[in-house]
């Protein structure tokens, strides 16, 4: 019944096509990340499902409403802003426009910060956090206002080392607590594999994939697909062939391919052999205990994992 | 010397006319030229550059041409003649707010596009109506928003050209602090024109220090 419907919408903006999206539904309770390259009218796909974006036809609709309203959603937005107050007055501010009396707010609010992990911060300047700090609070702030509609726009953007290692392993239980229907934006491959259950892929502002992120990721069947999911495209015989991220090995197989060594880049803990296939630069972990090859070297690679691509849509 | 300094009733009607007649055109001004700012702030549409280039010339405009465009607009024999507002506080308080207005809209329209475009965006997923997006986005801009009105007050309120032209310097109605010290000067009552002046950057000062110090306790 919380299904984000999308039917026939168009964005152009100054004569260019941003988003035109025929028909897309986005299961409800589930969490669908949108997946693709720069530019590809994700943010755009958001802001036109949370009403910020005027689309020239067709008509978006959540759990069978024509319209979204402001009050079924909660957006976390790519850049991180907030009022010039204490991270306790963001918070409240949107609860206080949705009406949310002051006893029921304060607990909504001490419920949401602990969750994220930020209650030593609700008396500090929002804008002054730090990126870590900042992200948990717009979490925090979307959290608190339980909403049926949850819309991430690169949740994790910008943030370093470690504090992204913890909110990445923290986001699918704080996902789970929003018990909504979550849409989030990522170009991370891995983030949308470890975040979502669904996918939907969009390149060039249409939608090329949509579904169940396991039947996507297995089986991208279209080359646009296959390339925001990172998997290696080969042309062999005529026959697009799609190898996922890490799929090659050193050595012969089932389908294997010449390779001929440019480098090898030395990362400590093992080393990675550098080369083209034909003229696609692949990526070849060299393991233990495998003779490094040198430049120039030819070397035969296969993969017992890869997928017959279709022609592009 | 004495006299001079007494609060007699025509001085303190001159004071009260001038902190009246800047202090509506200034209300008048924000509440025009803050919508107006945060419009062109935020929104895309054809001439904007255009229109940004004439409020910051209008930011510049003197006086005494917005008097006199007013005044041809008001006098009997103009296009509005018929209202009978020339020579009235009400025209001066037109001319001062055309005089306004703009640097309310420029100063507005720099300080909000200094905010983070995606602002009012959160505002609106926040479930915040557009009355109350306006005045929110207004609290995050007020240190700027304050300037505006420090520095369209103090211009309106220390002119004199306009305010001669459109309201004749008439003792008993239209008759300012600026206006009143040309008059005391061309007497010959330097004295008399010098104590107004100080009057009038006394009252200046007063203003100015109020909203600086609602600007420095706003500061973030």
């Amino acid at each position: 019944m919380t299904d984000v419907t999308l039917d026939g919408v168009r964005v152009d903006r100054e004569r260019r096509l941003v988003l035109d999206v025929r028909s897309l539904v986005m299961r409800g309770g589930r969490t669908t990340a949108i997946l693709g390259p720069n530019g590809s009218g994700k943010t755009t796909l958001l802001r036109v499902i949370a009403g910020l974006e005027r689309v020239h036809t067709g008509r978006v609709s959540f759990g069978g409403r024509p319209v979204v309203r402001s009050h079924d959603l909660a957006y976390v937005f790519q850049e991180q802003v907030f009022l010039r107050q204490s991270v306790r007055r963001n918070l409240e501010l949107g609860l206080r426009l949705r009406g949310v009396q002051k006893q029921q707010l304060r607990e909504r609010i001490e419920g949401a910060v602990s969750l994220v992990g930020i209650p030593h911060l609700l008396d500090r300047r929002a804008d002054r956090l730090s990126g870590g700090e900042g992200r948990r609070a717009s979490l925090a702030r979307a959290l608190c206002l339980q909403a049926p509609l949850v819309l991430l726009d690169e949740p994790l953007a910008g943030l370093d080392g470690s504090a992204y290692a913890h909110l990445i392993d923290e986001l699918p239980r704080i996902l789970e607590v929003f018990r909504a229907t979550t849409l989030l934006v990522t170009h991370s491959r891995d983030e949308a594999l470890r975040l979502a259950d669904d996918l939907v892929v969009l390149v060039g502002g249409r939608v090329h994939a949509a579904g169940d992120k396991h039947g996507i990721a297995a089986n991208p069947r279209v080359t646009q697909v296959a390339q925001v999911l990172g998997y290696t495209i080969l042309t062999v015989t005529g026959r697009r062939l799609a190898l996922p991220p890490g799929a090659l090995k050193v050595g012969g197989g089932p389908v294997q391919f010449p390779l001929r060594v440019e480098a090898i880049v030395d990362a400590v803990d093992f080393k990675e052999i550098v080369g083209r296939i034909g003229e696609v630069r692949v990526r070849v972990r060299c393991e233990h205990g495998e003779r490094t090859p040198t430049h120039g070297d030819q070397l035969i690679v296969h993969s017992e994992r890869l997928c017959e691509l279709e022609s592009a849509l | 010397m004495g006299n001079l300094f007494a609060a007699d009733a025509t001085t303190a009607a001159i004071v009260l006319r001038s902190l009246a007649i800047s202090g509506i055109a200034t209300a008048l001004a924000v509440l025009v030229g803050v919508p107006a700012g945060y419009v062109i702030a935020r929104r895309q549409f054809r001439g904007r550059t255009i229109l940004l280039g004439l409020i910051n010339t209008g930011m510049g405009m003197p006086p005494v041409v917005v008097g006199l465009v007013v005044w041809i607009l008001l006098v009997r024999s103009g296009p509005f003649g018929d209202l009978g507002l020339i020579y009235t506080p009400a025209a001066m308080v037109l001319a001062q707010f055309l005089i306004a207005t703009p640097m309310v809209i420029g100063f507005t329209t720099a300080s909000i596009q200094a905010l983070s475009p995606r602002l009012a965006d959160l505002l609106a997923v926040l479930g915040a109506g557009r009355l109350r997006t306006l005045w929110l986005v207004a609290i995050e801009a007020r240190l700027g928003l304050l300037v505006a009105i420090m520095a369209a007050f103090g211009a309106i309120v220390s002119e004199v050209g306009a305010s001669i032209i459109v309201g004749g310097n008439l003792e008993r109605s239209t008759r300012v602090l600026t206006t009143a010290i040309v008059t005391e000067t061309s007497r010959g009552e330097v004295e008399r024109a010098l104590v107004l002046g100080l009057v009038l950057v006394a009252l200046s000062f007063s203003v100015n220090l109020a909203l600086t110090v609602i600007q420095q306790r706003a500061r973030p």
